[in-house]
């Protein structure tokens, strides 16, 4: 009987503060408050390009007797580091032979070609400045 | 903007030539997170230096190159050491293919919280924006004729120099004439603007460059068009004073950066200090009934019954008033102060001379009948200064600095009611025609 009594109570209760919601849903909409509505909208990002992976070039087993380019791209002070680069190098690693290039072409993204072909053909490694 | 990496990367998988590029350590997230990846070589073994090298005495670099790396914590030249000789990880020698993620077509939810969606996902100049439903989006696309699902271009956080032999540093991303139309419903643009917004679209120029000079760009519009979509060409031309003016910018600003991948900072934004003028760019109406010169597009070699508009970038633009030789005096030298402004300025891009109608009239009563005369006695020598140099094709010298030489565009633009006038570093690089895109 007891147990009868409380459900009777909570739907009561329950019923209560369902009347309650709706009435304020009511007031809602009378001030012009109406739940807002779900819409759909168009993405506006554009198509990025598939990135195909690229090969990294195979590392040397030693620095010794080898031949490192230290390439300035041009950006301001680059030379000055770099210089303090070959002197750390001849300091500490003097069997590596540094070479100093400037890349040529007129910016920072302009292509090079007679540096690149060079580098091919005689460098075993190449340290190239700065990124910013 | 490093190029550096993207060199590196070419002699790694073009020349098999194993090589460790240096960057400030400001643009790890750009170089890490972005660069690498984009250009296909996410193992790229980079030493990142202390920012910034430029400035630095040969003693304060010598320090730092035996210092740690601010990013991984080794000894910098012993990194570059063993990033040349420490043999590749499988990670590393991975090849293949990588898909790039941009999120579903659609977003459904309340517009309250698709507002928020569209900032949280940095889809927006994080202003409100209106939100680009199938319905509104059709609408946009009634402004042109061009089908909904043609390519209009290609967009990239950096576009590479016209005309030259240079390396992409940036992979662009590519658009549809329907992405246009979404950005321009979100912009606040109209459909009528639709063909001006796909002329721009269509250059690929990128209205946000990644540059850590904090760009802004600018557009002069010439033509019929100006009229047709009531773009302001009097007083406050400049300002935010008509839909037009102030939406077509923002189109192109969301474009970029939706379309074009352009903006995110710390990965395709890196300007130092910003620009204020990113928001809306500079755009400017040209008032071709009040000036006394052919209007700008003419000069350029277009008809004047055509509609065109044509791409600046450079720092800017701002009142003459704030040049020491813009006094306010009883009897002002208009060309004279021109002269000097002009003279003052950087080679990177040249001078744009934005001049109210009343201060282009005088100039021209002062003898200089069109702007072919004005250019040439702007760069003549002047008493006690260093002469311009004319413009000229390519690059004038290697190397940062100047790529140019100086370049002088004149405008007129504005109302009558007073001898006002802006100038700034903007060079002028192409102008389109409009018209193919109605």
């Amino acid at each position: 009987m007891k147990w009868h009594m409380c459900a009777f109570l909570i739907a009561v209760v329950c019923l209560s503060l369902l009347g309650g919601l709706s009435a304020q849903d009511n007031l809602a909409n009378a001030q012009g408050k109406a739940v807002e509505q779900k819409i759909t909208v168009l993405s506006p990002m554009g198509r990025p390009p598939v990135v195909q992976l690229k090969q990294m070039a195979p590392r040397l087993d030693t620095l010794d007797g080898k031949t490192v380019y230290l390439v300035n791209d041009g950006y301001l002070g680059t030379d000055i580091l770099l210089g303090e680069m070959q002197a750390w190098f001849k300091a500490n690693m003097p069997k590596v032979n540094i070479v100093y290039r400037e890349k040529g072409g007129g910016g920072f993204t302009a292509e090079d070609p007679a540096l690149w072909a060079e580098i091919k053909e005689k460098a075993n490694a190449v340290v190239m400045g700065m990124g910013h | 903007m490093s190029a550096v990496v993207a060199h590196c990367i070419n002699i790694e998988s073009k020349l098999g030539v194993p090589t460790v590029p240096l960057i400030t350590h400001e643009f790890y997230t750009q170089v890490k997170t972005h660069h690498t990846i984009q250009k296909g070589m996410p193992g790229l073994r980079v030493t990142y230096l202390i920012s910034p090298v430029w400035g630095k005495t040969a003693e304060r670099l010598r320090k730092d190159i035996v210092s740690k790396s601010p990013v991984s914590g080794k000894m910098i030249m012993q990194e570059i050491a063993e990033g040349l000789t420490k043999p590749l990880t499988a990670e590393e020698k991975k090849t293949g293919t990588v898909q790039q993620a941009t999120g579903p077509e659609r977003y459904t939810d309340t517009p309250d919280k698709l507002q928020q969606l569209f900032m949280d996902k940095r889809m927006t100049d994080y202003l409100p924006i209106v939100l680009p439903t199938e319905e509104k989006v059709a609408e946009m696309l009634k402004g042109t004729s061009h089908s909904p699902e043609e390519v209009v271009g290609q967009m990239a956080a950096h576009t590479p120099m016209p005309g030259e032999n240079n390396v992409e540093v940036f992979e662009p991303w590519s658009y549809t004439v329907k992405t246009v139309a979404i950005n321009a419903v979100m912009a606040g643009a109209r459909p009528e603007y639709m063909p001006l917004l796909l002329a721009v679209a269509s250059t690929g120029k990128e209205a946000i460059s990644v540059s850590d000079n904090s760009f802004t760009e600018g557009l002069i519009i010439n033509g019929p068009i100006r009229d047709e979509i009531k773009l302001n060409y009097g007083l406050g031309a400049m300002g935010p004073f008509s839909q037009a003016n102030s939406t077509i910018g923002r189109s192109w600003n969301l474009l970029s950066i939706n379309a074009g991948n352009c903006g995110r900072v710390g990965t395709t934004y890196m300007g130092t200090v910003g620009n204020p003028m990113n928001w809306n760019h500079v755009i400017i109406a040209e008032n071709e009934q009040a000036s006394p010169w052919q209007p700008y597009h003419v000069r350029k070699g277009f008809k004047a019954t055509e509609s065109v508009v044509t791409l600046c970038e450079g720092w800017g633009v701002l009142s003459a008033k704030n040049s020491k030789y813009s006094v306010w005096q009883k009897e002002m030298d208009f060309p004279g102060i021109l002269k000097k402004i002009v003279s003052d300025q950087d080679t990177l891009f040249g001078a744009l001379a934005v001049l109210s109608p009343p201060v282009a009239n005088y100039i021209k009563e002062a003898g200089y009948d069109t702007v072919e005369k004005l250019t040439e006695y702007l760069l003549a020598p002047a008493e006690g200064q260093r002469a311009p140099e004319p413009a000229a094709k390519g690059p004038a010298r290697k190397g940062p600095g100047p790529f140019g030489r100086l370049q002088i565009n004149i405008v007129v633009t504005g109302g009558a009611n007073n001898n006002y006038w802006s100038y700034g570093g903007m060079a002028c690089r192409q102008s389109v025609p409009i018209d193919k895109w109605r």
